[in-house]
């Protein structure tokens, strides 16, 4: 080897053979895996940390995740229509919605879960099953502006100087704007109210961003409230920034994070070993942990301090909204936002 | 059509049996083939799907084209989105030149100290280029401190998600695609020329506009439209900087494809996106030729 | 006053020189002024991002509140940063295939195109440019229906296969100008001292336009390596890709991870360059 002179031609097309190799995807996991798409970020990291293991432990099944949000899975799943590019969704309520209508999801026998006697009754259906709940409130800075305390307040003064909004992309934005259309007079497909006064504000709010910016816009003091979920308040308090959250005085919103089977999935049964494992009782609890912060359905987890209820029956009063009703709707209010608040 | 008139002008052979200049378009058959392949196809798929009635895909019809184009909003996205393109390729050329000229008269140590500095921003991840652009616009960032601190205005400035911070921070991003081709042409530009020029007594200046600028033109166009085209679609920059307050073509198309799933209607603003833009860049040649023809 | 510049040509002269002096010195001063504007907008945003990188504090934040390499050490944690290898890895591989294939179809095509005028070169010019103007959400999303349509399910090569058609342009573009300003006598007497197509090709064309060819390929290289919306809709479960990692990290948690891994590929072109100056002196001096 040392004394073969070592060409160019060599060196290259050894690095040309050595990327196409990898190139080609290895296949070496064809049984005993589940393909599942994942929220990017905490989501991924926990159920990394927690569900992998417990899942190649109690099934000897490998868990595969795609980083995708609620929308990009079924941008994705839509596009390579009959064959999914993975096995089992994760997604809140909007987009659960409408993969429903489009026939994205296989149907689901809740029967298959092991933990069903540990779960809330409405917390299975035909097309999947809840494997978190979501609480979205306003969020804010201590040291920068007096404690909110409704959901109108986020439009006065002194907090509309200091807001940060996002718009009708994310589901914690469309409830919040829905929420604070209640207040108005509006409801849940009656957003008029907010329109008509954010028209009055609407030069004097900090910042309208992009949901991705959100977390920086807040750390760096851009806007100093906005509205957002209990885990985002959790983690990023793990993380030494200065926010508090506050449940409304209406009651903070609940929304419920699924999981489904995708149309034309050839691992349905590992799916469903995966969900199993995912609502079990240990996992759950593991995920409440910080720095994952995810709020439990199973009934066996006691929960952490610091949650804006004490058991999972509490949540029965908090405000919930049907998307078969918003669903309709949201691509007009998408357009009238745009422009309301485009200069 | 004029054909070259030097014998295989790069010293491709013509064939002899006469084909002529047929051999040297053959080097770009491959690119074309693939191009046909992965591209051609996926947007003629595009243009299928902007022309369904409605969301999933069953009714044949232009509705969607009526509506984007018969709403006057749009017609204003459409302008926006083509006047931030050209705002960034004014900031872009014209404090990106000036390197490209400090470039051309420093040193070879000096000279690699600038290449570095240009392509500086290509190595910050799109994701923290965002983080730092918050900073330096931000109500408490870095210019406001500077404003403040200077007392050349009461109150923090507004800069962060308006037009005037997003083509600041878009210049600092595209600004590599501006002197990349163009120090790469004008590292080639004889430097006696400049020299002879000055010798002649011409000024300065007049050297800038009669003798450097002209010969370093192609770069300066390709560089153009490199910004144009990349600014005008950079949907990341332009939303996570530029905020929900202004709208362009890009963020429709993320909202219609990828929040509200109405495909037909992303088709139609990424085909009317396409189509305005490649206008843009035509327009940049056809400056780009009228002066090349000027200065000769 | 008059009489006396009339009077002596000798003045005119002088103020004239003085005029071109003072013409001059404002060249100076606006072209400096200018650039200096410019490179500090360019370092600007890296000094804050390099600067965040080394932060005590456990979220990204400006001004740092104190200095440490402790994000870096996590970051080149082989166990806890995992993820964030296999993602850098698909990532760079994606990249290099992607250069490597842009560069050699994308000069070939400008080699064909780049001297020639007329409308059909146009057209192919605006065809070959047109994967930079259409927005790559789009471009991602019909690309996913069409490899489906054909069979194939989101990997790493069908990412490369996007990228390439993406990249390309850059290649392209930087590398017609280069062509553009070739003198043709030049090609016109390797021809005729009786040197064979290639043989001028490589001698003399070759390393006129390699400064184009390079500035492209590096810019498809980062472009590929950047790059959100194409990689979003090709990624299948085992081809993570490092933006759509970092835009995670970032998003739900201000991981400060994010702003090292620009530290990294800084501190690796730095690393870069120096080698490269260090072989491109050596082969000089060999040379000479």
């Amino acid at each position: 080897m040392i004394h073969r002179p070592v060409t160019r031609r060599r060196l290259l097309a050894g690095a040309a053979a050595a990327c196409g190799a990898s190139l080609i995807p290895a296949r070496a996991h064809a049984r005993g895996s589940v393909t599942a798409a994942m929220y990017p970020g905490t989501w991924e990291e926990a159920y990394r940390t927690h569900v992998a293991p417990a899942l190649k432990k109690a099934h000897d099944v490998d868990l595969e995740m795609t980083p995708l949000f609620a929308v990009d899975q079924i941008a994705k799943a839509q596009a390579a229509r009959g064959a999914p590019p993975f096995d089992a969704f994760v997604l809140d309520p909007g987009p659960r919605v409408t993969a429903i209508e489009r026939g994205l999801f296989e149907r689901f026998d809740a029967k298959r879960l092991a933990a069903l006697a540990q779960l809330p009754k409405d917390a299975t259906d035909e097309w999947g099953v809840t494997v978190a709940a979501q609480v979205v409130g306003i969020a804010y800075n201590p040291k920068k502006v007096p404690r909110p305390k409704a959901w109108t307040d986020l439009l006065k003064d002194p907090w509309v100087s200091r807001l940060g909004m996002t718009g009708f992309q994310t589901t914690y934005g469309t409830v919040s704007i829905i929420e604070i259309s209640r207040q108005l007079g509006g409801s849940e497909t009656n957003v008029e109210p907010f329109f008509t006064e954010i028209r009055k504000v609407l030069p004097k709010i900090a910042a309208i961003g992009a949901p991705a910016s959100m977390p920086s816009l807040f750390q760096q003091g851009q806007c100093d409230i906005t509205y957002t979920n209990t885990q985002t308040v959790a983690t990023l308090r793990g993380r030494d920034v200065d926010v508090e959250f506050v449940t409304p005085e209406s009651g903070a919103v609940a929304f419920f994070t699924t999981m489904h089977i995708a149309k034309g999935s050839r691992a349905a049964d590992n799916a469903y070993k995966y969900f199993d494992t995912v609502v079990s009782a240990p996992v759950q609890a593991a995920l409440m942990q910080p720095p994952n912060n995810l709020i439990p359905v199973n009934r066996g987890v006691k929960l952490a301090a610091g949650l804006p209820m004490t058991s999972l029956d509490e949540m029965a009063s908090f405000v919930r909204h049907d998307w078969s009703k918003i669903n309709p709707l949201r691509a007009g209010w998408i357009e009238r936002f745009n422009k309301e608040v485009a200069k | 059509m004029t054909a070259p008139a030097a014998a295989g002008a790069l010293g491709v052979p013509r064939r002899p049996g006469g084909a002529g200049p047929w051999a040297e378009w053959q080097l770009a058959l491959p690119l074309a083939l693939a191009y046909a392949a992965f591209f051609l196809v996926p947007l003629l798929l595009l243009i299928a799907i902007s022309a369904f009635d409605d969301e999933t895909l069953t009714t044949v019809g232009f509705a969607q084209w009526r509506k984007f184009l018969g709403d006057p909003f749009y017609w204003k996205v459409i302008l926006d989105t083509v006047k931030l393109g050209f705002y960034t390729v004014v900031a872009t050329t014209l404090i990106g030149y000036p390197i490209a000229l400090v470039y051309l008269g420093a040193g070879p140590r000096w000279q690699r100290v600038i290449l570095f500095v240009v392509i500086l921003p290509l190595l910050t991840s799109v994701v923290v280029r965002t983080f730092a652009w918050i900073v330096i616009l931000g109500r408490e960032g870095v210019i406001n401190q500077a404003v403040l601190w200077l007392g050349l205005a009461p109150a923090p400035l507004r800069l962060l998600q308006t037009e005037h911070g997003l083509v600041m921070a878009l210049t600092q991003i595209e600004m590599p695609l501006l002197l990349l081709p163009l120090l790469s042409v004008m590292s080639r530009v004889d430097p006696n020329l400049a020299d002879a020029s000055a010798a002649l007594g011409a000024s300065r200046w007049r050297t800038l506009f009669r003798v450097t600028l002209p010969l370093s033109l192609p770069g300066l166009l390709a560089g153009c439209m490199l910004v144009f085209a990349s600014s005008t679609t950079a949907f990341i920059s332009q939303f996570t900087i530029g905020g929900n307050r202004l709208v362009y073509l890009p963020l429709l198309i993320w909202q219609q494809s990828l929040v509200v799933y109405n495909w037909p209607l992303a088709s139609v603003a990424a085909l009317t996106l396409l189509v305005s833009v490649s206008l843009g860049v035509v327009a940049i040649a056809a400056i780009g030729r009228r002066a090349q023809a000027y200065a000769s | 006053m008059a009489t006396t510049s009339a009077a002596r040509p000798g003045d005119r002269v002088v103020r004239a020189a003085a005029r071109r002096r003072a013409s001059d010195a404002l060249y100076t001063l606006t072209i400096g002024l200018l650039a200096g504007v410019g490179l500090l907008i360019l370092v600007g945003p890296v000094v804050i991002v390099l600067l965040t990188s080394l932060t005590e504090s456990r979220s990204i934040r400006f001004p740092p509140s104190g200095l440490s390499l402790q994000w870096y050490q996590l970051l080149f944690d082989p166990v806890s940063s995992r993820p964030i290898h296999r993602a850098a890895l698909n990532s760079l591989q994606v990249a290099a295939v992607a250069m490597a294939a842009a560069t050699v179809l994308a000069t070939l095509a400008s080699v064909a195109i780049g001297r020639r005028r007329g409308r059909w070169v146009r057209a192919l010019d605006t065809f070959f440019m047109s994967p930079m103007i259409l927005p790559m959400l789009a471009f991602g999303l019909a690309s996913l229906m069409y490899f489906t349509l054909l069979g194939f399910r989101p990997s790493l090569t069908l990412i490369a296969i996007g990228h390439i058609v993406v990249v390309a342009p850059f290649v392209l573009r930087t590398t017609s100008a280069s062509i553009s300003q070739l003198d043709p006598a030049w090609l016109e007497s390797s021809a005729s001292l009786g040197a064979g197509w290639f043989y001028t090709f490589r001698r003399v064309t070759l390393p006129a336009i390699a400064p184009g060819i390079a500035a492209g390929a590096f810019l498809a290289f980062v472009a590929s390596l950047d790059n959100v919306p194409i990689s979003l809709f090709l990624a299948g479960p085992r081809s993570d890709m490092l933006p759509i990692r970092m835009w995670g990290m970032m998003e739900s948690t201000l991981d400060v991870r994010v702003a090292a891994v620009s530290g990294v590929l800084i501190a690796t072109v730095i690393g870069l360059m120096l080698v490269m100056e260090r072989v491109v002196g050596l082969t000089r001096r060999l040379r000479g």
